[in-house]
């Protein structure tokens, strides 16, 4: 049964809608229009009623896909954030010890040299002098931007480790201001065999190793001759 | 020793905390770009980065952390580069000791408090058992 629009009433209807509706514009979506009576506004004030039931709705729904979508992003950063620590890990761990030519090793090292990594490389050196039976090995630190005592500490070691498997290690690549830093610091390398670029311990070593295989040779000679007889 | 405190007219340039090794990288390079961006040579800024890499390893070895604060501001008439350590580790009980060459607790060299010392302008240190150590380098510009 439909009631007959009553004008008073329904101007103040119509405020009531203005007003639900201007709430709705700022964001208060919790108020509703009342429809206990039955008349011509009734149709509107359930139209309006339902419209701000969806878009709740809706609202609901987008705040949801923006945490989602927030909750995705933070993900990705953080896997970002992983791989350039993987990427940066992989470049420190990769220290590779190659054998140059007969009987010399040269391991160049680049990054920061934590303990970890100091770890892996001493392994891996020794491990090659073993392998080889090289019995020079140059340590190039070219690429390590700081030398502080503990770096000094892990290659004064890794040099007395290869001294035992009867290798000599040569470092390289130690700056001038490294060098004066390591003499501030008060430590002292002089047990140590260093020269300044990778060229130097290399024409070292090669001289080296041409005595050696002089050497080696007078001795086989030797030994030859002592066959012959 | 004198208990260290900051100057309210320097200038905060960061504050950083070392949870791991990889803070003690990411620190380090941080003071180095801070000492080229006041025009340090490369002798300085070497010095400077040394000298923080041993006071955050410090840091991390024996106190389990703690945080770095860079900041800038006038000393003695010198403008400086100015980096305080504050950790909140089991402090140090004879600090004379731990400033003397060669001396360490613990499996190190025992060069890296005094070496510190020997790389920078000035260099405070102030540490109670229990409490925790406070080190500050600083470097004139
Ligand atoms: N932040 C710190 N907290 C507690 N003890 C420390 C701290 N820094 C240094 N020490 C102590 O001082 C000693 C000397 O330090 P250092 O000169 O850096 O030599 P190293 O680290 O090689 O032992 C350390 O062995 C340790 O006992
Ligand atoms: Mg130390």
């Amino acid at each position: 049964m439909e009631n007959n629009l009553d004008f008073k009433n329904a101007k103040e209807r119509i405020e009531h809608i203005e007003d639900v509706l201007s709430s709705v514009a700022a964001g208060d979506l919790d108020k509703r229009l009342q429809t206990d009576i039955e008349d011509d506004l009734t149709g509107i004030e359930e139209a309006i009623n339902i419209l701000i039931e969806d878009l709740t709705y809706e609202l609901k729904q987008s705040k949801k896909m923006k945490e989602e979508l927030e909750d995705k992003l933070n993900k990705i950063q953080e896997q970002q954030k992983t791989i350039v620590q993987q990427q940066e890990d992989l470049l420190e761990l990769s220290s590779p010890v190659t054998k140059v030519w007969d009987n010399v090793l040269i391991l160049p090292v680049i990054g920061t040299l934590d303990s970890q990594r100091t770890q892996i490389m001493m392994e891996n050196l020794l491990q090659k002098i073993v392998e080889t039976g090289c019995t020079i090995a140059i340590l190039d630190i070219t690429g390590v931007p700081t030398v502080d005592t503990q770096v000094a500490n892990h290659l004064l070691k890794t040099v007395t480790a290869a001294r035992l498997l009867g290798a000599d290690c040569i470092i390289s690549g130690i700056s001038p201001a490294i060098a004066q830093t390591i003499v501030h610091l008060g430590i002292d390398l002089s047990s140590i065999k260093t020269k300044a670029t990778l060229q130097d311990a290399m024409l070292f070593a090669m001289k080296k190793n041409n005595q050696l295989f002089e050497g080696k040779i007078h001795l086989e000679h030797k030994e030859q001759e002592e066959d012959d007889k | 020793m004198q208990e260290i405190i900051s100057d309210k007219n320097w200038n905060k340039l960061g504050i950083y905390p070392i949870v791991d090794e990889h803070d003690i990288v990411k620190v380090r390079s941080i003071v180095r770009q801070h000492a080229k961006d006041f025009r340090m040579g490369i002798v300085e800024q070497t010095r400077i980065t040394t000298a923080i890499s041993e006071l955050l390893r410090n840091m991390y070895n024996y106190a389990n952390g703690g945080d770095v604060v860079i900041e800038s501001g006038d000393i003695e008439e010198h403008n400086a580069l100015i980096i305080t350590c504050i950790d909140k580790g089991p402090g140090i009980e004879n600090v004379e000791l731990a400033m003397s060459d060669g001396y360490t607790s613990g499996m190190g060299m025992g060069y890296g408090l005094p070496g510190a010392k020997r790389l920078v302008d000035k260099f405070e240190i102030y540490s109670e058992p229990q409490k925790g150590t406070t080190v500050r380098i600083m470097k004139w510009k």
